[in-house]
This record gives C-alpha cells, structure tokens and sequence, in this order.
C-alpha cells in the first residue's frame, strides 16, 4: 500500500524498517568514532563515487573528461531485533558535500551534531542545516581529554539553541555514554521532549515535560 | 596529476556503465530491498547482481548490501536499480521516520538500545 503494487510478490515488504540517524559535526570532532563505539559491525568506510553535480574539484585527471569526485562515508549499524535496524551514517564533513547531506537526512528520523568545545564554531554549520530544515537534533558535547567543561547551559548559549534542543556531554570513546546520546535523540525526535536524569521515567506527558535550559541531561562523561 | 592509480574507479564504473545515479524512481540509502520470488534469473547476471539477489531473499537495507558486496553506496544503488528495472528485486519507497513511529516501535527502539 505504501509503494506501487505493479509488481509480484510485495508481501514481505512492509514489515522491515531501517532508521536512518545522522551523526554530524566538525572534522575530527569523533564522527568516525562514535559509529564505531557502538556499531555492531565494523563501521563501513566508503568512498562514495559523485558526478554530475558540478562539484568543481576533479581529482580524476586522465579519468574522461566528466566531472567525477569522491566522498567518504562512514556508516554502521544497530540491530534491534529481526527486521528492525537502526543506521548511522557519518556526514561527509566538507561543506561543498551538502547536497550529500539533503540526501542522508531525507527521511532521517534525526541527528546528532558533535561539538568540541575547544572549537564550537565548527558545528554550526550542522546546527543552521538542521533547523532550517526542522530536521530533530541534539548536540552532543564531547569531552575530550584536557578541554575545559562547560556547562550544557553555556554550550546552548553559545550555539544559539532553542531552550528545547537537548544537550548532552558525552565522550563517545564509551558505549554507554553514546546509547545515552542516542536515546535522548531517540526521546526528543519522537516525543519532542528531553528526557531527564532518569530515563526510566520517560513517560508520554509525564515530567519530562519542563525542559529547562538547566534540566537537561549532564554529567554522562567520566573522563 | 596525482599519478595514483585509477583502477578501482575504473573497476566500479564499468560495473555501472559509468553511471553514478540508479535509474528510476529515487530510493533512499536504507530502504528496503527484496528478491522478487518467482522471477527467472536471467543467465548473464554478473557476480554483483547475483550476490544481491541472494542476499535480499531475506528483505535487506541498500546499506546493508553494500556492506555485503564491498562496495560503495552509490555504486550498489546503480545495481539495485539495474535489478529492479529487470524485475528482479522491489526497493521499497522511503517512510519518513517521523510518520512511521508509534508508541510501541518507540519502545521498542529504545529498550533495544539500553540493552546493547
């Protein structure tokens, strides 16, 4: 029903779903690492073969005369049962990628953009792409080793955040702290709500309602 | 001029004819793809195809093909799109992950998380 019926035996279709989530933020900011962290396969390193688009840089000198680049693009996987699946994919850090971008978010059920706080202004790039296009997303600061840490409240600031936008510290080295990023991107993109310090609690219209600048989860790195 | 070798781009385009876009209606990097049952398999499939074919008897996301075969993303949606064209497989049309989840698929989803 969701799709033309002009061929046979589409039966089987309709019952798996794949979930598309984005991980986004600037270069060496732990993309790569965090898909690693918590994928169940090795993540998926691939250079992606672009033409077509006018891209304008051509490494492929000698290679006819079309224009044609390649992307990297770093993918892995989340099984949640049998016909199930959670993907993340790694957004080609390069601004002149975007139009990749448009294509990875269609459908995407959200993002996480990574922040540094050494270099914040590297994610706003990530952070303009994601609201204009109402595109769910939480910003996941990661703590690394000797970076000052700062409050969620001043990040937010700092990014220009609605007061909704979860922010989250992280250190995406560790399993734990990436499945709290994720369910809290998982929360806010369905619910629309940041969970609380107790993510038990997360109940439809229950008291993670009040998501104050100050309410939001803190603390999930131990360096 | 960088005088690497061009190999593998040459090897990866001759899979496609060149081409670096599928044919037909576009179809995301997760959606769903399934080997039509009753389709004859024609007898000149390259290596690639088959591979897939065999692997979607069981529905599989375009991602998870490509991790299969080795190859890149856009390069494998070039060859699910030549399958379909042929009637081979069927690639189902994208949902919108906002439309899709109900409040048990939530649960689900995140329970499946907490207990990695």
């Amino acid at each position: 029903m969701d799709y033309a019926a002009s061929e046979p035996g589409t039966t089987a279709v309709s019952s798996a779903l794949a979930i598309k989530i984005l991980i986004a933020g600037g270069f060496g900011v732990g993309k790569t690492t965090m898909v690693g962290t918590i994928s169940e396969i090795r993540p998926l390193h691939t250079e992606e073969l672009l033409s077509d688009r006018g891209v304008g840089v051509d490494d492929t000198s000698g290679v006819e005369s079309k224009s044609t680049t390649t992307v990297a693009l770093d993918f892995g996987r989340i099984t949640i049962r049998d016909g199930l699946w959670l993907y993340l994919f790694g957004t080609p850090g390069q601004e002149r990628f975007w139009f990749m971008w448009d294509e990875l978010a269609l459908g995407a059920l959200g993002a996480v953009v990574l922040a540094d706080t050494r270099r914040l202004q590297d994610c706003f790039p990530a952070v303009d792409y994601f609201e204009q296009r109402g595109i769910p997303f939480v910003v996941g600061v990661n703590c690394f080793d000797g970076a000052r840490r700062y409050e969620p409240a001043k990040v937010r600031r700092a990014l220009g955040l609605s007061e909704r936008t979860p922010v989250v510290m992280c250190d995406v080295r560790e399993r734990g702290s990436v499945k709290e990023v994720l369910t809290t991107l998982v929360t806010y993109a369905v619910k629309g709500v940041t969970p609380g310090d107790t993510m038990e609690g997360v109940t439809p219209g229950g008291a993670v309602e009040s998501a104050t600048p100050g309410g939001t989860v803190e603390g999930g790195a131990t360096g | 001029m960088t005088g690497e070798d061009p190999g593998p781009l040459i090897r990866l385009f001759g899979l496609t004819g060149g081409r670096a876009r599928p044919q037909g209606e576009a179809f995301d990097l997760v959606a769903i793809v399934t080997t039509v049952g009753d389709a004859a398999e024609p007898a000149d499939l390259i290596p690639e195809h088959r591979a897939a074919l065999s692997l979607c008897r069981r529905p599989t996301p375009v991602a998870d093909v490509a991790s299969h075969l080795g190859l890149p993303l856009n390069i494998t949606r070039v060859i699910l799109g030549d399958l379909r064209r042929d009637g081979l497989v069927i690639i189902e049309r994208p949902r919108p992950a906002a439309q899709t989840f109900d409040e048990r698929l939530y649960r689900e989803v995140l329970h499946g998380l907490r207990s990695l």
